[in-house]
C-alpha cells in the first residue's frame, strides 16, 4: 500500500460509501449528502445571531449517532456533517455582521467595521460577495496546508518522540493554551487546572474512585458531554441571556433591524483584493496551526496588517479602513476563515484540539470509536490497510468537497440568509438551552447528567463574567486522562525515574518551553505590554 | 431598578479576590480533599515496584490553579479592568436557577404524578415505568417541564409573563419531540431514562 493508494481509498470511502439515492444511474453516497446538509446548516447557523457552529455540532451529534450507530461506517457521514457545519458557519457568520451590524462572534466584529458601512452605502450584496470570496479563499489555502503538513508532522512525532517526550508535549500544549487563550496566562492556568481537576474526579486506577466524596453520582466521573457542552454552550447561553436581560432593563427594548442594498463584485476588484486575501490567509493559517489560538487574534492581525498596506497604497480621496472599504472585509474574513483548516493540524497530527469545532470532531470520534485522532493515525502500513488512515484521507476529501460547495453554491445560499436575523435572540437562547439539555440526556439518559451540565454551565458563566476563557478548561478535560496515562507509562518505561521529564533532552526542552511561556507571558502582562 | 452586571470597577481589586479564592481552593484540594478522598499517594510501591499513584494527577491540577492564583495576586494587581461578580449577576443567576430547578422537578415528576392521579381517580393500577415508552404518557414530563423552562427564561428576559412566550415554548418543545423522539426508537426523552 503506497501513499497514493491510501489517498484514493479515502476518496472512494467518501464517494462509494452507502448509497442514499441515485441520479441518472450515478449513486450519491450518504457521506456526500451529509457534507452538503452540514454545510447548509452551518451557513444558516452562522447567519443566526446567538448561534455558532459548535452549538449546532453539539445538538446534532447525538441525533447523528442515533441515525448512523456506533460503527466505523458512521465516522465519515457524521464527521462529514460536522466539517460541513464548521465550514458553513465560518462564512455564514459574516451575514449578520455585514447586514445588521450584529457580530455573532468576536472576530466577526472586525467584519462589521467595513461591512456594515458598505451596507449603509447601499452595497450590502457586494460586501457579502467580498466576505464570501475572501473567506473561501482563506479556507481553501488553510486546508491545503493542513493536507500537506498534518501527515508529515504526525510522522515526525511518531519517529522522534517516545513516551516521556509525548508526556512533555502534552504539558507544553496545555501550558501554551493556558498562556495564550484569553490574554491572561494566570486565568488560563486556572481554567486548565479546573478542567484537569474535573476530569480526574471519579477516575483513576484505585478500587475507590478518587475525589468522589463517597457518592455514587461522582464515582462514575463527569461524562465528557456534560463538561464540554456545559462550559462551552450552556455557559455561553447563560451569559448571552444575561446581556439581553440587562439591555431590556436599561433600554426597555431589543435592538432593531436595518435594511440593505445591492451591487456586484467585478474581476478587477477581485484582483485588487487578492494581495489582502493572500496575506491574511498566511497569517490565519500560521496562527491556526498553533493549538488554542483562535480566529479572533488572526482576524485582528489580518485587519491590522491589511490596514497598514492600505494606508501606504490608497489615494488621498479614498475612504479609510472602518469607513466601508472592501479591503477591510477581505483582510478580516480571509484571516479568520483560514484558521479553521489549520486548527485541525494539531488535532489530526497530535490529537490535541485547538478550538471548539475541533473539540466536537474529537468528541464524535470518541463517541463512535474506530478513529483516534493523533500521530498513530498516519501509519502508512504496507502489508495491511490502516483503516484510520483511510478515514483521515476521507476527512480531507470531505473538507475538499465542502470547499467546492462553498465556492459554488455557498455565496448564493449565504446571501439569502439575511432573514435569519429576524429570529429574536431572547427567544432563541432559551430554546438552544433546552435543545442542548435534551441532546445531553438522549446520550446519557440520566437526570444527574443534566444537573452536571447545568453546574458546568454556571461555571462557564462565572468564567465568562470574570473573563476566564473556558476553552483551556475544555481542552484540559479532554486531554487530562491521556496526560495521566502517558505519564504512568513513561514512568514505568524509564525504570521508575521520577525525573523522566527532564532527563530526556527533547522532553526537557519541551518542559523548559512550557515553563518559559507561562513565565514570559505573565511577565509581559505584569509589565502591561 | 437597574442592576449592574458590567463588572469593570477600578476601585474593586477583582484579580486579588479571584487569586485569593484560587489559592484557598487549591490549598484545600491539595491538603484536605486529596489526602482524605484518594486511596493511593503520589508515588506508590506496588509489588516492590514504584508506580504513579492516583493522587499525582489531581495534585498537578491543583498546582495549576494555585500557580494561576499566585500570578494573579502578584502580577496583575495594578490592572484597571479587573472583573468581579456584582449584585446584578447574582440576581440574574438566582432567578435563572429557580426557573431551571422548578422546570426540572416538573419534568422529572409530572409523568409519575399524573399516573398516580389517574390511579387515584379511576381506580387503576398503572405504572409510569411501564408506560414510559408509550405515546402521550412519555411526553408529559418533557412537555410540561420543557415548556415551563423555555417560557420561564423568555419571561425572565422580557420582564413579563405572556401567552406569546408560552406558545413559543410549546411549539419549540413539540419541535424537539419531533426531532429527538418521533424518528428514533432507541432515544429516550427526559426523564424517561430515570423512572
Amino acid at each position: 500500500m503506497g501513499t497514493f493508494d491510501y489517498i484514493w481509498m479515502g476518496v472512494l470511502a467518501v464517494f462509494q460509501g452507502p448509497e442514499l439515492f441515485s441520479v441518472f444511474g450515478y449513486s450519491v453516497s450518504i457521506t456526500l449528502a451529509m457534507i452538503l446538509f452540514g454545510f447548509l446548516t452551518g451557513i444558516m447557523v452562522g447567519a443566526t445571531p446567538g448561534l455558532t457552529g459548535p452549538v449546532a455540532m453539539a445538538i446534532a451529534l447525538p441525533i447523528l449517532i442515533s441515525v448512523f450507530g456506533y460503527t466505523t461506517a458512521a465516522l465519515l457521514p457524521v464527521m462529514g456533517f460536522l466539517i460541513g457545519v464548521m465550514k458553513g458557519a465560518t462564512v455564514g457568520g459574516a451575514v449578520p455582521a455585514i447586514l445588521f451590524n450584529t457580530p455573532g462572534t468576536p472576530d466577526a466584529y472586525l467584519t462589521t467595521l467595513d461591512g456594515h458601512p458598505m451596507t449603509k452605502n447601499g452595497q450590502a450584496k457586494k460586501a457579502l460577495r467580498i466576505a464570501h470570496f475572501s473567506s473561501v479563499s482563506g479556507d481553501t489555502f488553510s486546508d491545503i496546508v493542513l493536507f500537506v503538513c498534518a501527515p508529515f508532522l504526525a510522522i515526525l512525532v511518531e519517529a522522534y518522540l517516545d513516551l516521556p517526550e509525548k508526556t512533555a508535549l502534552l504539558i507544553l500544549s496545555l501550558s501554551f493554551i493556558a498562556a495564550v487563550i484569553g490574554g491572561s496566562p494566570a486565568k488560563g492556568l486556572i481554567s486548565t487546572g479546573l478542567g484537569l481537576l474535573a476530569v480526574y474526579i471519579g477516575t483513576g486506577e484505585d478500587f475507590y474512585p478518587r475525589l468522589s466524596l463517597g457518592t455514587e453520582q461522582l464515582s462514575r466521573g463527569f461524562p465528557i458531554t456534560t463538561a464540554v457542552l456545559g462550559v462551552l454552550i450552556i455557559g455561553a447561553v447563560f451569559k448571552g441571556m444575561e446581556e439581553l436581560w440587562q439591555n431590556k432593563r436599561e433600554s426597555g427594548e431589543f435592538n432593531t433591524i436595518e435594511d440593505s442594498g445591492d451591487q456586484r463584485l467585478s474581476f478587477h476588484e477581485i484582483k485588487r483584493l487578492f494581495p489582502y486575501i493572500a496575506r491574511s490567509s498566511v497569517i490565519g493559517t500560521a496562527i491556526g496551526a498553533l493549538p488554542g489560538i483562535g480566529s479572533t487574534l488572526a482576524a485582528t492581525l489580518g485587519y491590522t496588517v491589511g490596514r497598514r498596506r492600505y494606508q501606504k497604497t490608497k489615494s488621498e480621496d479614498s475612504l479609510d479602513f472602518g469607513q466601508g472599504v472592501p479591503e477591510g472585509i477581505a483582510s478580516t474574513e480571509a484571516a479568520n476563515s483560514s484558521v479553521s483548516g489549520a486548527n485541525l493540524i494539531p488535532v489530526l497530527s497530535l490529537g490535541i484540539p485547538g478550538n471548539a469545532a475541533a473539540v466536537f470532531l474529537i468528541l464524535a470520534a470518541e463517541s463512535i470509536g474506530g478513529f483516534n485522532p493523533g500521530p498513530a493515525v498516519f501509519k502508512f502500513t504496507q502489508d495491511e490497510v490502516n483503516p484510520e488512515l483511510v478515514i483521515a484521507f476521507g476527512l480531507f476529501c470531505a473538507m475538499f468537497i465542502a470547499n467546492l460547495l462553498n465556492w459554488t453554491i455557498g455565496g448564493l445560499f449565504m446571501r439569502s440568509m439575511g432573514v435569519m436575523i429576524k429570529i429574536p435572540k431572547h427567544v432563541l437562547l432559551p430554546v438552544v438551552l433546552l435543545l442542548t439539555l435534551t441532546a445531553i440526556y438522549v446520550q446519557e439518559t440520566r437526570m444527574e447528567a443534566l444537573l452536571f451540565a447545568l453546574g458546568f454551565g454556571v461555571l462557564g458563566y462565572f468564567m465568562r463574567v470574570l473573563e476566564i476563557s473556558p476553552l483551556p478548561f475544555v481542552i484540559a478535560f479532554i486531554l487530562g486522562e491521556r496526560l495521566e496515562q502517558s505519564a504512568r507509562q513513561a514512568f514505568a518505561a524509564t525504570g521508575n525515574d521520577p525525573f523522566f521529564l527532564f532527563t530526556n533532552p527533547i522532553a526537557a526542552i519541551f518542559m523548559i518551553m512550557a515553563l518559559g511561556i507561562i513565565f514570559y507571558t505573565s511577565r509581559r502582562q505584569g509589565q502591561g505590554i | 431598578m437597574s442592576w449592574d452586571i458590567n463588572p469593570v470597577r477600578n476601585n474593586i481589586n477583582g484579580d486579588l479576590i479571584l487569586g485569593l479564592c484560587c489559592l484557598i481552593f487549591a490549598t484545600l484540594v491539595l491538603f484536605v480533599w486529596i489526602p482524605l478522598d484518594v486511596e493511593s499517594g503520589v508515588i506508590e510501591k506496588v509489588r516492590r515496584r514504584l508506580e504513579i499513584g492516583d493522587s499525582l494527577a489531581p495534585s498537578v491540577a491543583a498546582l495549576f490553579v494555585f500557580v494561576g492564583g499566585f500570578i494573579l495576586i502578584t502580577q496583575k494587581r495594578e490592572a484597571s479592568d479587573q472583573r468581579v461578580l456584582l449584585s446584578g449577576n447574582y440576581k440574574y443567576l438566582s432567578i435563572l436557577i429557580t426557573v431551571l430547578a422548578i422546570s426540572l422537578i416538573l419534568m422529572r415528576y409530572a409523568g409519575p404524578l399524573t399516573i398516580a392521579l389517574v390511579n387515584l381517580t379511576q381506580n387503576e393500577s398503572l405504572e409510569y415505568r411501564l408506560l414510559r415508552d408509550t405515546v402521550a404518557w412519555k411526553y408529559i414530563g418533557f412537555f410540561l417541564g420543557g415548556s415551563l423552562m423555555v417560557s420561564g427564561m423568555i419571561s425572565q428576559i422580557e420582564g413579563k409573563l405572556s401567552w406569546r412566550s408560552l406558545s413559543i415554548a410549546v411549539l419549540a418543545v413539540i419541535a424537539m419531540i419531533l426531532i429527538f423522539d418521533v424518528p428514533f426508537e432507541d432515544l429516550l426523552l427526559p426523564p424517561n431514562g430515570d423512572v
